[in-house]
């Protein structure tokens, strides 16, 4: 098998518009978002895709991976193209990307059950368009919101920033459509509930690619209320004071949308122009008047309580500017790229991870404390911060951002940066019982701790894994270490 | 072809700590830096040698021994060869006894071209090159922003320099000594990944007074006639931050400060 081969078997159920081998293209695809600066230099390491392709429905989805099955070609699902931990990197000769570019239909809006279905390739961004104008919502808002489309969300677990209140994207899934590398194509059935045996949504949500193409999917909206939002931000003093306001609000049952602290760090690049050196905590309500109220008040009960660490209240139109302006568009990602090579920089990095109340202030300051003493690079670093920005009834995120004067080739920059300051991160969660990943997803370059990170409950993953991909075409390297990989994730000499 | 490059470590002005109660530079933990100038001067020599496989780089300093490993690093980039002078005799040399000192042991030196930088960024040193020139008895250009791809071809040098506000280009006669300036933009590269614990020590000489036999008279405070006439400490003031608000006035504040020192019309 050959590339060429290959290429002359797709022309065979594939119309040359569905078969992309545009040599920028294929670079594009040889990685994703963690090799960002590589990237954007021209120096990416891993082999180009042998082409990108476009199926136009989950038939021909399924020829694809029957084909890919039966002829060991790699496969890398492709949705939105904001996957930032490898997830879309590629480490096969033979691989094909296929993209969801044509499966771009919304397919119904079903305002009176509250639901709506659309294929793999509709943006986020589309679905909340059409929905606003009807007085409804998506309910989720990942900063990539523009450029997100609906089968990288379930695919990666996504979450966004109103998930207090509306839950990840598991909480909002109903159904959806899959392909397995044999061709077998499941449609789960949109029910509001069912104890039919395990929740099989499971398996494919959070798949990242490496066990079905997810085809369509169905999620719930929401009524919006947009004129009854209220906005609280605060100057507190650490972020121990956050968390146990975070932790005060959710426990006594409120669900505020955003409930977000932020380390004075990271305060310091988010609210530039109000955070006099503190950390920051901030709130949103949002919903049905009288819940907006009630939210309101629980809020402010829990400020109270934990008054000794408020240092002052602000502006709640500064906190509601802020938020208007906090995604990530196309062009804000081609701005960064373009940084990237005029002058040497990047906007940072992130790792977020999750534990319960009690842990989540523990790792954070293990965490700030050994990069601080034990990277080797750590005077290079110019932002060590962090914030937490989805809480549940048990415990919260830490979502870790960090940025350095990138003294080092760009080839070399993960290795000598961000993958030994993520390793700490990784390290003190797994040590304390947290999870590493909150809702990025493992990718490519987490999966050295996918079996730590599950324990013994990774034999269920790995058995999936035999179950549904026999034949390992499925994104080779994601979630699942694999040896060959290595000599790509360079971990040899940390 | 060999290329010797002149190469003077600095403190790394850009990332200084001052006390602004005191009125002194906190020195302690300060890093020193390539400085820029000669970094590019370096960045040349490294890509011609990239581009070139008769090309061979020697990077010479004079410094105490405390900068070998700075030195070393250098190497790490792609450099053939390290040479430091440094020995106690030479303490309190100015720049003309440090030129003496520079030039002696590149009269037994081989090469083809000095590069330096033409601007030293911690003390106006720049004539230092200059003074290496007229004692090796060889031309001496500087202000160089960029080398011709044919630079070093049949016995010549060909580059464009900037000198207030114009640019002229001149061809130079091989072995001279030129300056290269910080704006060329000649991009010095970082160590690679597998470098970064290369051994280099069998590339590294230090040289000492025994090696160049100056007599206590030549060198030194001795041997240096330049005399400082007073020192003065440069009084900074911490810079007042103004925080505005995202409304009119902040928008009209932004406004007229950039207009005050200049950044609008």
């Amino acid at each position: 098998m050959d590339n060429q081969k290959i290429l002359s078997d797709l022309s065979k159920f594939l119309t040359p518009e569905q078969i992309n081998t545009n040599a920028d293209d294929l670079y594009d695809a040889r990685a994703d978002r963690y090799k960002k600066y590589a990237k954007a230099k021209k120096v990416v390491d891993t082999p180009s895709p042998t082409a990108i392709v476009y199926p136009k429905d989950a038939e021909e989805v399924q020829k694809l991976l029957e084909y890919c099955n039966a002829n060991q070609v790699n496969v890398i699902p492709r949705a939105g193209k904001t996957a930032t931990e490898g997830g879309l990197e590629n480490w096969k000769e033979h691989t094909l990307v296929i993209d969801c570019k044509n499966l771009d239909k919304i397919v119904k809006i079903d305002t009176y059950n509250m639901q709506a279905t659309v294929q793999a390739g509709v943006q986020l961004q589309r679905l909340e368009d059409e929905l606003r104008p009807l007085g409804y919502t998506a309910g989720h808002s990942p900063q990539s919101k523009p450029v997100a489309q609906y089968g990288g969300l379930v695919a990666t677990r996504s979450i966004g920033q109103f998930s207090t209140l509306y839950g990840g994207i598991e909480d909002m899934l109903v159904g959806l459509e899959c392909v397995f590398p044999d061709g077998h194509i499941s449609r789960i059935k949109n029910v509001s509930r069912r104890a039919g045996g395990p929740d099989i949504r499971h398996i494919a949500m959070g798949n990242e690619g490496s066990l079905c193409f997810i085809t369509e999917v169905t999620v719930k909206i929401f009524k919006y209320y947009p004129d009854n939002n209220k906005f609280y931000g605060y100057l507190i003093k650490d972020v121990d004071t956050g968390i146990k306001v975070l932790r005060e609000v959710v426990a006594n049952g409120y669900r505020p949308s955003v409930a977000r602290t932020y380390s004075e760090e990271d305060a310091k690049q988010h609210f530039y122009h109000f955070h006099e050196g503190k950390s920051v905590l901030i709130f949103m309500a949002e919903g049905p008047l009288g819940i907006v109220n009630a939210t309101g008040e629980g809020i402010e009960a829990a400020v109270e309580k934990f008054k000794d660490g408020i240092v002052k209240q602000v502006d709640s139109k500064l906190i509601e500017t802020w938020f208007n302006h906090l995604n990530w568009s196309q062009q804000d990602l081609d701005d960064e790229r373009q940084g990237m090579i005029d002058n040497d920089k990047h906007d940072g990095f992130t790792t977020e991870i999750s534990a319960d109340w009690e842990t989540i202030p523990k790792i954070y300051y293990n965490v700030v404390n050994r990069i601080r003493n034990e990277f080797p690079r750590a005077k290079d670093i110019t932002m060590l911060g962090g914030h937490s920005s989805h809480s549940y009834i048990n415990g919260t995120n830490m979502y870790f951002v960090y940025n350095y004067d990138i003294k080092a080739e760009p080839e070399d920059e993960m290795r000598l940066y961000h993958h030994p300051i993520q390793t700490i991160i990784v390290e003190e969660t797994l040590k304390l019982g947290g999870s590493m990943c909150h809702h990025h997803g493992i990718g490519k370059y987490r999966n050295q701790w996918t079996e730590e990170e599950h324990g013994s409950a990774y034999y269920m993953l790995e058995k999936l894994k035999a179950a549904f991909d026999p034949n390992g075409i499925m994104n080779f390297g994601t979630i699942f270490p694999q040896a060959e990989g290595v000599k790509y994730q360079q971990l040899d000499k940390q | 072809m060999k290329i010797i490059c002149l190469a003077k470590f600095i403190p790394d002005v850009d990332h200084f700590v001052y006390d602004y109660e005191r009125n002194v530079l906190v020195r302690e933990n300060m890093d020193l830096v390539l400085n820029p100038d000669d970094a590019c001067a370096l960045a040349y020599a490294l890509a011609l040698k990239k581009n070139r496989q008769d090309v061979e780089v020697e990077v010479l300093s004079m410094a105490p021994l405390s900068l070998l490993p700075n030195l070393k690093e250098l190497l790490r980039l792609g450099a053939d060869r390290g040479v430091l002078i440094s020995d106690a005799f030479f303490s309190g040399s100015d720049t003309y006894a440090t030129s003496c000192i520079i030039a002696r042991y590149l009269a037994d030196a081989q090469y083809d071209v000095i590069l330096s930088g033409t601007h030293a960024l911690d003390g106006d040193t720049e004539h230092v090159p200059v003074q290496v020139a007229e004692l090796l008895g060889l031309d001496h250009m500087a202000y160089i922003v960029r080398f011709d791809d044919d630079s070093f071809l049949n016995g010549t040098c060909v580059f464009e320099s900037e000198f207030d506000n114009a640019n002229a280009r001149f061809r130079v006669r091989l072995p001279c000594v030129l300056g290269v300036l910080a704006e060329s933009r000649y991009k010095l590269p970082f160590v690679r990944y597998e470098n970064l614990d290369l051994n280099v020590d069998d590339r590294v000489t230090v040289v000492t007074n025994e090696e160049l036999g100056f007599s206590h008279e030549e060198v030194g405070i001795a041997g240096s006639l330049t005399k400082v006439a007073s020192t003065w400490q440069p009084q900074m003031k911490k810079k007042e931050q103004v925080i505005v608000g995202n409304d009119d006035e902040g928008i009209e504040t932004v406004f007229q400060f950039l207009k005050k020192e200049g950044y609008m019309p």
